[in-house]
C-alpha cells in the first residue's frame, strides 16, 4: 500500500498538496493585507473606526464555537461527559483564582485524566 | 532616556519568552492530533517524509485529515481542493480580527502562515493587553510552538506512531483535553456583561450540537453566526439604556 501510494504520489498529488497549502495561506494572508490596506486609507482617523463592527463580535464568537465543537469528547460514552464536565469545572475554578492559562488548562487535563482512569 | 531604552531592549526576550509561555498549553493539544495524524496518514499509504511536509506546508488539521482520507479513497483531485479549502475558508476572518494590533509592517506576510485557529484565539486574547513593539515577537514565538509541535508530533506519529499509541493510548485519550480547556480560558474573560454571555454561550451550545448531529465542519462558522446575532439583538436595548442613562447623568 505504502510503495502504490509512494508510485502514485504522481505529479497531480503533488500539485493538489500544494494547491491546497497555497491556498490555505492565501487565506490567512489575503485579509491581512485587505485590511492593512484600509487601515492605512484611515490613517489619520480612529483605528477601531475603520474595522468593521460585525468582525469584532465573530472574532469571539469563532473561538466560542471552537470550544464547543473541542468539548465534544472522541468517545461518546458517559464516563467521556462525566470526565469532560469534572476537567471543565477544574479549569473553570482554578481560572477565578489564577486568571492565567497555563494552570488552567494543566488543571482541566489533570482532572480529566484523573476521571478516564478511575472510574474506567 | 537610558532607562527606558534598557526597559524596551529587555522587553523583546520578555515577549518571546512569553509567547513560549502560553504556546505551552496548546502543546498538550497539538502534539497527539499530530500524533494521530501522522499514523493515519502512513496508514493511508503516504511516506514519512510527505506525511511531515503536509503538516508543514497545509498546517491546518481538519483538512490535512479530509486530505489524506479523501486522496486515499482515490476522491476527484479537484474535489479535493474544493473541499479542504471550504474546510479552512473560516480562517478569512482571523486577520481582520487582529489587524489593529499587527500593524503594516511586511514581516508580518510570511507569519500569517502560522494562524491556526488556537494561535487566533491566543492573539486575540493577549495582543490587546501587550505593548505594540512587543506584538510580533510574541506572536512569532508562539506560533513557532505551535508549528514545531505539530510537525513535530506529525514526524513522531509517522515514524513510531502505532507503537507510541498502543502502549500509551492515555496520550491520545487525555492530552487533547487541553485544546477544550484553553479555549474555556480564552472565552471566560469576555464573559463580563450578560450581552457577551449570551452571544458565547448561543456560539458554543450551538458548535456542540451541530458537531454531534455530524457537521462538523459547517459548526464553527454556523455557530459564531448565531453567536452574533444574538449579541445584535440583544444590543439596541442595552445601548438604548446607555444613553438614556447618559442623558439622566448630564
Amino acid at each position: 500500500m505504502n510503495t502504490d501510494m509512494n508510485n502514485d504520489m504522481s505529479t497531480e498529488i503533488w500539485l493538489t498538496l500544494i494547491s491546497i497549502a497555497v491556498g490555505t495561506y492565501l487565506l490567512r494572508l489575503v485579509p491581512h493585507v485587505w485590511m492593512q490596506y484600509k487601515l492605512a486609507r484611515h490613517e489619520n482617523s480612529d483605528v477601531s473606526a475603520s474595522t468593521p463592527d460585525w468582525l469584532t463580535v465573530m472574532g469571539p464568537g469563532m473561538i466560542a464555537a471552537m470550544f464547543g465543537t473541542s468539548v465534544v469528547p472522541m468517545q461518546l460514552s458517559t464516563l467521556s461527559w462525566m470526565a469532560t464536565a469534572a476537567g471543565l469545572l477544574a479549569t473553570l475554578l482554578v481560572w477565578r483564582k489564577t486568571r492565567s492559562m497555563g494552570l488552567p488548562t494543566l488543571a482541566g487535563v489533570l482532572v480529566f485524566g484523573l476521571v478516564k482512569v478511575v472510574f474506567a | 532616556m537610558s532607562n527606558m531604552s534598557s526597559t524596551r531592549a529587555g522587553a523583546q526576550p520578555a515577549a518571546w519568552l512569553q509567547g513560549i509561555k502560553d504556546a505551552l498549553p496548546l502543546l498538550g493539544a497539538y502534539i497527539p492530533i499530530a500524533i494521530s495524524f501522522g499514523l493515519i496518514a502512513i496508514q493511508s499509504g503516504f511516506g514519512v517524509l510527505e506525511t511531515i511536509l503536509i503538516s508543514t506546508i497545509i498546517y491546518a488539521g481538519a483538512s490535512q485529515f479530509l486530505f489524506v482520507a479523501m486522496v486515499a479513497a482515490g476522491s476527484p483531485l479537484w474535489l479535493v481542493v474544493i473541499m479542504t479549502l471550504l474546510i479552512n475558508a473560516r480562517h478569512v476572518l482571523y486577520a481582520p480580527n487582529l489587524a489593529v494590533y499587527l500593524g503594516n509592517d511586511k514581516r508580518w506576510i510570511p507569519l500569517m502562515h502560522g494562524l491556526t485557529d488556537q494561535v487566533f484565539a491566543l492573539s486575540h486574547s493577549r495582543m490587546p493587553a501587550m505593548a505594540k513593539d512587543q506584538r510580533m515577537a510574541w506572536y512569532t514565538s508562539a506560533a513557532l510552538v505551535a508549528w514545531f509541535s505539530w510537525i513535530g508530533g506529525t514526524a513522531i506519529g509517522a515514524i513510531a506512531g502505532e507503537e507510541l499509541t498502543q502502549r500509551w493510548p492515555l496520550i491520545n485519550d487525555v492530552l487533547p483535553f487541553a485544546l477544550p480547556a484553553l479555549f474555556l480560558v480564552l472565552v471566560l474573560p469576555r464573559c463580563n456583561n450578560r450581552m457577551w454571555t449570551a452571544a458565547i454561550a448561543t456560539a458554543a451550545v450551538l458548535a456542540l450540537v451541530v458537531k454531534l448531529c455530524g457537521y462538523p465542519n459547517v459548526a464553527i462558522p454556523l455557530a459564531a453566526m448565531a453567536g452574533a446575532m444574538v449579541f445584535y439583538a440583544l444590543k439596541p436595548a442595552r445601548s438604548a439604556q446607555a444613553s438614556q442613562s447618559a442623558q439622566a447623568s448630564s
